[in-house]
């Protein structure tokens, strides 16, 4: 008797089931708004804004241009989570009280299975930019390849970067700098973690090479010089706390996406010659960031800030990407051919997309943090042209009480916030905010990181969408 | 071997080496950097026809065809953004100038 096997169903969720499948993961009572601004030595507590997510659209992957739109934070946010619940974080202060039980819920098979099964589709939507944006084409040879290698100038010193820029001409340099602290703890303070998920299985002499470069990360084993360790006491020196996410808040959204981007290339081994091509990339161009990152921080904390964790890559990573090219890509191409090529250009170039809007990202944050008070003066023309009905824009009253804190967002077009009665005070950013008293409001820019507090008894205020406030000003 | 960089469209989109244009074009069946000039005698290759179900590209000149998959696999590139990177087959001290070629609607899908 023959049986006819059944049909192979591949796994796929969208439409509506993806958007219900999303809301029900982020429903977990640990990923709810928090009534802080940070959160407070609890590794499994992550604002991902549930209230929000019905209305987002997961479907319609955004093209470089939207990247940095709110459905797109929500969803770093989110894969964040996700891709966090395979790695181990305990509180510095101990499981106790309500961190007990959230370590249990944030590790429940219950989160890791609602967090896998929304994971593709999520992933799809974040970096599916990345098709768009970079192409491979031609027979890519192990000669043209490293003359490619060669052209990039990738252990050259770069030029200031737009980051390096706006941090040393901010207004207030020190915020600039904590800002910029703050959008590296995601990936330093659980540093090497994506790239350890490619060092299980068995795969030859380069499985070795890349336990090599992870053991420099680990300091070979002696806590006080594993990296991480070093980059707490970096941020300590500079005022901040070292939890893991107490900054949540703060994280923008390409901060989010460069750090999710290697767990994505880690977590899915197809993915595996793209992220040989990453690494290769972060490692030779690493040098020259460290000792940029430390001559940034000295500049502006002086001698206190403690900038061992970058001169240590200084050392360290020398020699970090010529290996990376010598025992990890030469050896890969031999043994599994030239047909492996296009897929580590690809991981090189991706990278150098992410890195470009990131630093485009966060500049024009800073550059939004000091003009505060500027966004805050053009309320009042703004406001004359909603007022005179020369502009009509679509409007959200809202009444708040004493202490609600609208969790940190932003939008896809300039809104402004005008205040009826009461006080707001309104965040842009790590140690950024203007108050805003009734008759004021701000200016919210486009893609800009910003949240709420009232500090009346109640405060009633509008938001008008004006889609781009420089043509309320005409 | 030689690494150059130039626009995927607009000005810019061709480099010369050596007497020898190249350009960035985007096919039916993919996108790939290719020789603007037509081997047979030099004729304007970026100006193209596409030849049946989009598998050869055929020279204005004589209606040479030249099958797309070949010429895909000529050139290793990667376009990032707006900028392509091309590896050409020309020694790292030919001399090099940066124009512009227009397309035919065949190469600028
Ligand atoms: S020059 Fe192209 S076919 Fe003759």
């Amino acid at each position: 008797m023959s049986h006819a096997p059944n049909a192979y169903v591949p796994f796929e969720l969208h439409g509506q089931e993806l958007r219900d499948a999303v809301v029900r993961y982020a429903s977990n009572p640990i990923y709810l708004d928090n009534e802080e601004w940070q959160n407070n030595d609890n590794p499994y507590r992550r604002q991902l804004r549930p209230q929000v997510l019905p209305h987002l659209d997961y479907d319609a992957v955004p093209g470089r241009e939207d990247i940095l739109d709110y459905s797109s934070l929500a969803v770093q946010r989110v894969l964040t989570s996700v891709y966090e619940a395979d790695l181990v974080f305990l509180p510095k202060s101990g499981l106790k009280d309500r961190k007990w039980e959230d370590f249990q819920q944030f590790y429940s098979p219950s989160n890791r299975a609602l967090g896998e099964a929304i994971r593709p589709a999520l992933e799809k939507y974040a970096f599916g930019f990345l098709d768009d944006e970079v192409e491979i084409s031609g027979k890519w040879t192990k000669e043209s390849f490293h003359a490619y290698i060669e052209s990039l100038g990738a252990d050259d010193p770069a030029e200031a970067s737009l980051t390096e820029k706006a941090i040393l001409s901010s207004t207030d340099r020190e915020r600039a700098a904590r800002m910029w602290l703050i959008q590296f703890a995601p990936d330093f303070l659980s540093e090497a973690s994506p790239m350890i998920r490619n060092v299980l299985g068995h795969y030859g002499a380069t499985q070795s090479e890349w336990f090599k470069i992870i053991i420099d990360e680990y300091g070979y084993g002696v806590h006080d010089t594993k990296h991480s360790r070093l980059f707490e006491r970096t941020l300590e020196s500079a005022g901040l706390a070292s939890d893991i996410h107490r900054y949540w808040q703060y994280y923008l959204n390409s901060s989010l996406l460069m750090n999710n981007y290697f767990h994505y290339l880690g977590k899915n081994h197809e993915l595996f010659f793209r992220y040989v091509g990453a690494l290769y990339y972060t490692e030779a161009t690493l040098v020259d960031f460290c000792r940029r990152a430390a001559s940034v921080l000295t500049s502006v904390f002086g001698d206190k800030a403690d900038v061992e964790y970058f001169t240590e890559h200084v050392h360290i990573d020398q020699h970090h990407g010529r290996m990376a090219l010598e025992k990890l890509i030469d050896p890969l191409i031999e043994e599994h051919g030239e047909h492996i090529i296009p897929e580590i250009v690809r991981g090189i170039e991706e990278y150098r997309v992410i890195q470009a809007v990131s630093d485009d990202d966060f500049a024009t944050q800073i550059a939004w943090m000091d003009k505060g008070p500027e966004f805050k003066k053009l309320h009042a023309p703004v406001w004359a042209a909603i007022e005179s009905g020369k502009v009509t824009a679509p409007v959200a009253d809202i009444v708040e009480p004493y202490g609600e804190l609208s969790n940190t967002h932003c939008h896809d077009g300039d809104e402004l916030c005008h205040i009826v009665s009461g006080t707001m005070k309104f965040v842009s950013g790590f140690d950024s905010h203007q108050i805003l008293e009734a008759g004021e409001g701000t200016v919210i820019q486009k893609n800009r990181l910003h949240g709420a507090i009232i500090e009346s008894e109640e405060c009633v205020y509008q938001i008008h969408s004006v889609g781009d406030y420089k043509k309320c000003l005409s | 071997m030689l690494v150059l960089t130039f626009a995927a469209t607009g000005r810019g989109n061709c480099v010369e080496v050596d007497g020898t244009p190249y350009v960035y074009v985007r096919t039916a069946s993919g996108s790939f950097v290719m020789r603007a000039d037509c081997p047979h005698r030099g004729g304007p290759l970026h100006l193209a026809a596409e030849g049946p179900e989009g598998k050869s590209l055929i020279c204005p000149w004589h209606e040479r065809r030249t099958a797309t998959v070949r010429m895909r696999q000529r050139i290793p590139a990667v376009r990032t953004g707006r900028t392509v990177r091309a590896v050409l087959p020309h020694p790292p001290q030919a001399e090099v100038s940066h124009q512009h070629r227009p397309l035919s609607p065949a190469l600028a899908c």
